[in-house]
């Protein structure tokens, strides 16, 4: 079953926001998480039911699901950022808030209804501040019932509850309707667990699930690859714990770049979700690698296809035998992850014979280590006669001799001879070896 | 004219064929793996074949601004020796690669128990890969073998959308219609369809599920004779969205079913492996 990925509108913030439901349809999202907010469905605005009701035309007929978000910052209080919370002595208005946001949810017919604890005020004690968080989320969630939407109650990093164990305490005090809104990037910023882990722990619970990159203990939210984030493990681990909400997309700071950004992202968790099945599928029958290989670079694109390839080969671990089938009938690019992941030495030698440069150059990578001294000359003669860079040789420092230096001062000469050149890099290394 | 020709053996043909073809409007084909006209005899002649039609063949018709695509699969002729026999094992491997998009050609030629054991094993290998099929239908006792082979297409469980019963011809037509499955015809010079033939079936039975093809290979054969089709069509009153219909769309659609056409222009350099295509260069 494939996860349905949503994007955020509050990394829209730039789009009106049917312009911004147009842009995340054609690019293929299953949904979007609406960040209710002064531009996009202010609850406060006096046609808001009308907003609703053309809202919900907009979302069907681009065939957009929708979660409802209630982290905008400065809509209830235009001077102190996500103010009053449930933690503030006005706190009536934050509840308020949370209930016009369940009436647009349910009008919606949104899959969930989102919202967080709040940072606490330093003049409220834990135990006080905890006392209202329970009541304040006691008569959201008593509310959302009511109307039939399901309640997400998101741990935030640096708020009062920041993690899934925090959640797990709020969920004893308040009941079985408080449900989970998980940011997967903020377990990599400040759970115990590895991400994967977390998602399994969280599957059970889950209405909502954000998604974003993320760095050990800094709450910011990244891009995917520019954070330390696993992603195939993560979507596995979320498909198997049987989720079948949204994944949206939780970019709020990026709303400059919007439309390529979240087609960036969009690209991104389809290759990340396709590795992590692979993976998956290597675990419980590793000789899948014979199909998964060659399909990579449709599953990941052809950018990542290399890296996803090795990584493939990895978890498969192949024995020589399946190695050098992988390799026989692999075509040329997969025969130059065979060489990078699996580098034996009859492999390396059938790569150094082709013509293709991307093959010899593979194969005078770490595993030629392997190679006796004469194969190996030769191997960086070819490659310098291709016009390869020598900056691609492993360990070449070190193993370049003298004899080495005899051969590269021989084609110099022949070159000369021709009135040609030797690349700058050879004649650097030949000067050296002299 | 765009042409698709969903059914030709480019490894048999010249560089001087591509370049007409060009000319012709040809910007995409399909190249089904089949018998070479002289018996293999193991398996590794299959694989080294196999691996020319998404190697090398692929770049040779790149250099014409020809997009190549090919289908895989033990050729019904062949699928009578066992020493052929033994190239089942590794279709998976094959059928995995990016350019691949269906399998085929698969289906009769003597109506042998291996041919029928063949066929059916490698439906299901279509079905597994989430494949469309080529079924090539017998040159001789044709209807009997139309016939026989939409009751294999029906028993394997397979989408027939996802099946083209190719060579038809008037008296084998009329079997395939009403099946779901797709209706490939292949013009030849002298046998099989002209493109006169070609556009009275036209006629009768309509542009839908309908593949035109040259079918050219080794033999005596015109890889134009789909322009020629196409030609045909317009002096017969077809419009030239009918013609594009039938020589793009619909093969377009077709085998787009596998979810890997490729046809972006070409971004091949001017060597595959390290090697071109100028005898003499490098």
């Amino acid at each position: 079953m494939s996860l349905r990925f949503g994007y955020g509108t509050n990394g829209f913030a730039n789009h009106r926001l049917a312009d911004a439901l147009d842009v995340i349809a054609e690019l293929g999202y299953a949904g979007v998480a609406l960040t209710l907010d002064h531009a996009h469905l202010d609850p406060y605005d006096p046609d808001v039911k009308d907003q609703v009701a053309r809202t919900a035309r907009l979302l069907a007929e681009r065939e957009l699901a929708v979660v409802v978000e209630t982290g905008a910052r400065y809509l209830l209080d235009p001077r102190r950022k996500h103010a009053p919370t449930f933690l503030h002595d006005d706190a009536a208005r934050r509840v308020d808030f949370l209930k016009r946001a369940i009436d647009i949810a349910a009008g919606l017919n949104a899959e969930a209804v989102s919202f967080w604890a709040g940072v606490r005020p330093t003049h409220v004690s834990a135990e006080v501040a905890w006392q209202l968080l329970v009541e304040g989320c006691a008569e959201v969630t008593a509310y959302a019932a009511g109307r039939g939407v399901a309640a997400g109650f998101e741990p935030e990093p640096g708020m009062l509850v920041e993690t899934l164990a925090d959640w797990d305490r709020l969920r004893e005090q308040v009941g079985p309707d408080l449900k989970l809104t998980l940011d997967i990037g903020h377990c990599r910023a400040n759970e115990p667990e590895d991400v994967a882990e977390c998602v399994r722990i969280a599957g059970p619970h889950l209405v909502n699930v954000q998604i974003d990159d993320m760095r050990r203990g800094v709450h910011e939210h990244l891009e995917f690859g520019d954070g330390e984030i696993d992603f195939p493990p993560v979507l596995r681990a979320l498909a198997g714990t049987g989720y079948r909400g949204l994944v949206a997309v939780e970019l709020p700071r990026h709303s400059h770049a919007a439309p390529d950004v979240a087609a960036r992202s969009l690209s991104f968790l389809r290759a990340a979700q396709w590795l992590g099945d692979a993976l998956d599928r290597l675990a419980a029958d590793p000789a899948a690698i014979a199909v998964l290989l060659p399909a990579a670079r449709r599953g990941v694109g052809r950018a990542a296809a290399e890296d996803a390839r090795v990584r493939l080969l990895h978890a498969a671990a192949p024995g020589r035998d399946e190695a050098a089938e992988l390799y026989r009938y692999g075509d040329n690019d997969e025969k130059r992850a065979v060489l990078l992941a699996c580098p034996d030495p009859d492999l390396l030698r059938d790569a150094l014979r082709s013509n293709d440069t991307r093959l010899v150059a593979a194969a005078l990578g770490p595993g030629a280590r392997d190679l006796p001294d004469a194969e190996w000359r030769q191997g960086v003669l070819k490659s310098v006669f291709m016009g390869l860079p020598l900056s691609g040789v492993d360990g070449l420092a070190q193993r370049a001799d003298a004899e080495l230096g005899r051969m590269l001062a021989a084609l110099r000469r022949e070159r000369e001879a021709a009135g040609r050149t030797m690349p700058d890099d050879a004649v650097d290394l030949l000067e050296r070896l002299h | 004219m765009r042409i698709f020709d969903p059914h030709i053996h480019m490894t048999s043909r010249t560089t001087d064929d591509y370049e007409r073809m060009a000319a012709a409007g040809v910007r995409a084909l399909v190249e089904p793996a089949f018998w070479l006209g002289q018996p293999r005899t193991n398996p590794g002649s299959f694989t080294d074949y196999f691996d020319a039609l998404i190697g090398w063949e692929p770049f040779r018709a790149s250099q014409y601004g020809i997009a190549h695509h090919c289908t895989i699969a033990l050729n019904p002729k062949e699928a009578n020796d066992p020493r052929c026999r033994e190239v089942l094992a590794v279709l998976p491997r094959y059928l995995a690669k990016d350019r691949v998009v269906a399998v085929g050609e698969t289906g009769y030629d003597s109506m042998t128990p291996e041919e029928d054991e063949v066929f059916a094993a490698q439906l299901q290998l279509a079905r597994e890969h989430g494949l469309p099929a080529l079924v090539h239908t017998p040159h001789r006792d044709k209807v009997v073998g139309t016939r026989r082979s939409l009751d294999v297409v029906k028993e394997s469980g397979i989408d027939p959308g996802l099946v083209v019963l190719d060579h038809l011809n008037e008296p084998t037509v009329g079997e395939v219609a009403g099946s779901g499955c797709w209706m490939g015809f292949s013009i030849y010079p002298d046998t099989k369809m002209s493109p006169d033939r070609m556009v009275a079936i036209l006629r009768e039975y309509g542009l839908e599920r309908m593949l035109v093809n040259s079918a050219a290979d080794w033999g005596k054969s015109d890889p134009l004779l789909t322009l020629r089709t196409g030609e045909a069509m317009l002096a017969a009153g077809f419009s030239d969205d009918d013609v594009d219909r039938v020589l793009w769309r619909n093969p377009v659609e077709f085998y787009g079913q596998s979810g890997r056409l490729d046809l972006d222009e070409a971004d091949t350099g001017a060597t595959f492996a390290g090697n071109s295509i100028l005898r003499g260069g490098s």
